[in-house]
Order: C-alpha cells, then structure tokens, then sequence
C-alpha cells in the first residue's frame, strides 16, 4: 500500500482539465485538414474529390467544397497533395447546424 | 416541461429546427447546468464511437467532474448521444427511444457517420442520423475523440460556445503566401 500511494502522489493527477485549460493530449490527435488556396488549381482540387474515402470534399464549381462533418481525418488529402493539404489541428468542432461544417475553400491556384 | 418541446422534429426532421433548439438550450442551460444524464444509442456503428465515449468515464477524461452521467434508461436520460449510420432496420427503435425521453431532450449525433460521410443513403442505411431524430448537436470526428466528445456535451448545454462558424479551414495566409 506505501508504495502505491507514494506513486500516487509522485504522478499527480491525471485527469485534464479540459474545458478550463486546454489539455496537451490534443495535439497528438488526427484533425481534418486546412487547405493553401493559392496552392490549389481546379486539377489538384478534383485529385483531392477522388481521394477522399468519405465524400467530404467536393468541387461543383470554382471552390472546394469541404464538409467537415463527413471527414474522417484520415490524411489521403494531404499525402496527394502535400503542398496544398495540411493538418488543421482543430478538434473542437461541435456544432449545432449542420451547414455550419460545411466550408467552402476559394481555388486561387490558377489565376497565379 | 412546455409539451412543444416533443414535436418539433417528430414530424419534420430538419426543419424549424434551429428556433426550437435555441429555445431548448436556454431551457436545458438552466434545468441541467451542473447535471445531465446521457443515453447512447449505437445505431450501426462500428463501435469506434462507443470506444471513444467509454473512455469519457476513464480517470483521464472523468466527466462526472462536469456533472455529465450516462443512464441505462432513455426515461431517465436527458441528451440522447447516437452514433452510427442510421440503419434502417434500427429506424423504428430510435424513434422509440427518442420519444421515450422525457423533455426537455437534447439530441447528439457522433461521428462521421452520423453526420453523413462515409455511408451514403442506401437501402440498408439511412446514412445520416437527421433522417430519423431531431438532432440539437453535430459532433465530427471518425471517432471524435474524449475531448471533442466533451466540448460537444459542452457546446449541447451551453456551456462552451461553439467554434465552427469562425473556422474557415484554409490554412494560415502567411504559410501559403510563403510558399506560393
């Protein structure tokens, strides 16, 4: 019994606290992308539509579509398209509309 | 309870929605500001979700701090927390359950399943938790995470704002102007 109870207090606790301080465990987590419009051309744009697993990312017209809501995080955006794809690091992504996830990303890569 | 608070999504799911959710936030910021009982209801999931949610009780996350409690009994509970796709056959059970809630009631759809990626509308699945509940609350993620679980029931009893409308998900203008 000593000897867990000096671990104990060696150790702290453990439980975050969240909502007050921000916890660090948050930067390991996998987050759904943020997007570099000037790197994006229409062509780079459609390759990110065709790999995205979940339908999250669509492009009907000039600009990316992006329905956080359906992204998985899964990274495929960013492994085919590096430059322009990159983590956003936001998890914090409750809503309470719906249309709020869905964000619409300008493709600026080809007037440059 | 004012009894409005049952039918706005019972019959039309996805409409008028956003007025009677405020209306209810305010209620539910009030009634269950140190206390709210959640059901889970796993609609298809595949069970990532609930691994994630189990671990809100975990020393870690420990949410009985936030006075958040999970229930065995929809009669009991106060925010139905649903993850999973919607399956069709499970249509009918969800919106039991829904009803079986006492009001006022907050609903929570998990995951990005229930918020539509991933499984498209078929005939096995409805392929989004709005088809069949009222839902008060999105939580992205495949699986959200503990403390995306926890802003959710956060953002669900107005504790914590919600952040969404200010992302624009483009990555800072410094970087890309940097390097384009």
């Amino acid at each position: 019994m000593p000897f867990w109870f000096a671990r104990g207090l060696r150790r702290g606790v453990v439980t975050t606290h969240y909502p007050a301080r921000p916890d660090r465990s948050a930067a390991l987590l996998p987050t759904p992308p943020a997007f570099r419009p000037r790197q994006l051309t229409r062509a780079a744009a459609d390759r990110l539509v065709a790999v995205c697993p979940s339908g999250a990312l669509s492009r009907p017209d000039d600009a990316l579509i992006f329905d956080v809501g359906r992204c998985t995080a899964c990274g495929r955006c960013a492994e085919a398209a590096p430059d322009a794809v990159t983590p956003s690091g936001e998890f914090e992504l409750a809503s309470t509309a719906r249309s709020a996830l869905v964000k619409k990303i300008p493709i600026y890569g080809e007037t440059r | 309870m004012s009894p409005s608070q049952d039918t706005p999504g019972q019959d039309t799911p996805g409409q008028d929605l956003s007025q009677a959710a405020r209306q209810l936030r305010d209620t539910i910021a009030v009634q269950f500001g140190r206390s709210l009982h959640i059901r889970t209801l796993d609609t298809g999931s595949c069970a990532v979700c609930e691994q994630e949610i189990r671990l809100l009780s975990a020393p870690h996350y420990d949410l009985h701090r936030l006075g958040f409690f999970f229930t065995p009994a929809p009669r009991h509970a106060d925010l139905l927390l649903v993850t999973g796709p919607m399956v069709r056959a499970f249509g009918e059970a969800a919106r039991k359950t829904y009803k079986a809630i006492p009001g006022p009631k907050v609903v929570m759809a998990t995951g990005a399943c229930a918020l539509g990626g991933v499984y498209p509308a078929d005939p096995f699945v409805h392929g989004n938790v709005g088809e069949v509940l009222p839902v008060d609350v999105w939580v992205p993620g495949c699986p959200p995470s503990p403390l995306a679980l926890l802003q959710g029931l956060g953002v669900a009893v107005g504790r914590l704002a919600e952040k969404t409308p200010g992302l624009t998900f483009i990555a800072g203008q410094d970087i890309a102007g940097g390097a384009g």
